[in-house]
């Protein structure tokens, strides 16, 4: 792990550690309805003060907390064309499947490229320092993949180039 | 499998079975597809011991118009038989009138297998000679002397081979330039395409120091000016210019080098999409791992033991 990835991490943990501390809310504008008020924003006074935290101009999280949910949203790192593209990819395969993934979010907050939405009934019903720990490995992963994908893609084409090229040699 | 093969593998199978000395003749009735859509038909109209093999291809009209008729007599010579309906050229082989050898039977074959690569080798060809002549004749003047034609070079061939897709032909007297254009459907077919013929440009530097120098912009080249129907908006198609030097042209390389230049489009292709299905299953496999992650924050629904009112427990038998 590089040497600033690792306090960026612990940032994060602690700040989703200290907003994951949910309560049921029921909606305060309507009647027998219970939603999560971040996405909602009916009741400007259970909104809790959003919080960026950033590594660099391009990684980036921010969390928005509330009473009864947090929406977390992160900015891959994407430093070229190549980069842009798949995470693009790989955003939008992981957001088709979101159903599959409770927590994540089908759209991105602008100016994101995936952000996850943690509900009360979530953290009810999961351990919550499991849930920072799968963000926090997701982070991790993702660029590991992402550069990994990349080399993969580089290496191949030089090869692919090569032996395209060695009969006329 | 890194390669394409030139020939077509269908017509290849097909033609050996019944080439084989004990085959029984029967008929067949096969269109086979190939690349840059081309369709063959191998049929037995007649008789069963008569295979008719027909090709049609987009750009036959092209194709003629560079020598290609000239190239396939030159091939196929005494197999050539009037073409068949919707079809551009058709060859017949008669089982029973064969080649007496093992040897020129497998030669057959093979010749009859490469129909679509004798085809779209004509403007190649042409080129290669064209560029022959301008070799000797510049070799009479000095480098400012030299009248225009020499210096300039000869007439650009264009094989509009697919729907929107190109290959451009000019001889010089000191090379031959191949110009591919070539269409990108999405935006990461374009990317992936840039990285790919980034390696080829600079493959060159690498090892392969006598390969023809590759370059690729995405507007049309210079040598392209005024030919008609090429795409002014940017982005969408990319040209991709090989330069062959007289290395490359001798003799008794150019059967092979034309054969090669032929697949580029679809070697390059192919390989971006079997890049794409690689990156795709990745993606699949790594999304499998985060899941199994996001599993271990749900905990374990724990089997307590139940009882009755009277003190009773539960147990399943095994």
């Amino acid at each position: 792990m590089s040497q600033s990835l690792r306090p960026y991490l612990a940032c994060v943990r602690q700040t989703l550690t200290a907003a994951l501390s949910l309560s049921d809310f029921a909606s305060q504008t309507s009647e027998r309805h219970n939603v999560p008020e971040i996405e909602a924003a009916s009741s400007p006074e259970v909104l809790l003060n959003p919080l960026t935290v950033s590594r660099n101009q391009e990684e980036r999280v921010l969390v928005e907390p509330s009473i009864n949910s947090v929406r977390v949203s992160i900015r891959i790192k994407q430093a070229d064309e190549i980069e842009h593209i798949l995470v693009h990819k790989f955003t939008r395969f992981l957001t088709q499947r979101a159903e599959a993934f409770f927590i994540l979010r089908r759209k991105p907050v602008p100016g994101y490229d995936i952000s996850f939405l943690i509900t009360n009934f979530h953290t009810e019903d999961m351990l919550k320092h499991k849930l920072v720990d799968f963000i926090i490995q997701f982070m991790e992963e993702v660029d590991k993949e992402i550069s990994e994908m990349k080399l993969f893609l580089n290496a191949r084409a030089r090869f692919v180039a090569e032996s395209f090229l060695t009969p006329f040699d | 499998m890194l390669l394409l093969d030139y020939q077509n593998v269908l017509i290849e199978s097909i033609l050996r079975d019944r080439l084989a000395p004990d085959a029984a003749p029967t008929s067949i009735d096969q269109i086979a597809s190939d690349f840059d859509n081309v369709t063959f038909h191998i049929s037995t109209p007649q008789a069963k011991t008569k295979i008719l093999v027909s090709i049609a291809v987009k750009c036959w009209k092209e194709l003629v118009s560079y020598g290609a008729q000239a190239v396939l007599e030159r091939e196929y010579g005494p197999y050539i038989v009037q073409p068949e309906q919707g079809y551009d050229f058709s060859v017949e082989v008669d089982l029973e009138n064969l080649p007496a050898s093992p040897e020129e039977r497998e030669d057959l074959v093979r010749r009859v297998s490469l129909l679509k690569r004798n085809a779209m080798a004509a403007p190649f060809e042409q080129a290669f000679d064209e560029f022959a002549s301008l070799q000797e004749q510049a070799a009479q003047y000095s480098s400012e002397a030299a009248p225009q034609g020499v210096r300039e070079g000869g007439a650009v061939r264009a094989i509009h081979y697919r729907e929107e897709e190109a290959i451009f032909i000019k001889a010089s007297h000191d090379r031959v330039t191949v110009i591919f254009s070539t269409i990108f459907r999405e935006e990461t077919d374009r990317i992936y395409g840039k990285i790919f013929l980034q390696e080829f440009v600079d493959a060159r530097k690498r090892g392969v120091q006598n390969a023809p120098q590759v370059l690729f912009r995405d507007d049309p080249p210079l040598e392209l000016q005024g030919q008609p129907g090429l795409s002014a908006k940017k982005g969408e198609v990319g040209y991709i210019t090989f330069v062959l030097f007289p290395r490359h042209l001798t003799a008794q390389r150019r059967e092979e080098v034309i054969s090669h230049i032929q697949t580029f489009r679809d070697y390059f292709h192919y390989h971006i999409k079997a890049s794409k299905a690689y990156i795709h299953s990745r993606m699949r496999r790594r999304t499998a791992d985060f899941l199994q992650v996001l599993r271990r924050a749900r905990p374990e629904a724990e089997e307590k033991e139940r009882k009755t009112a009277s003190g009773r427990t539960f147990r399943v038998q095994g």
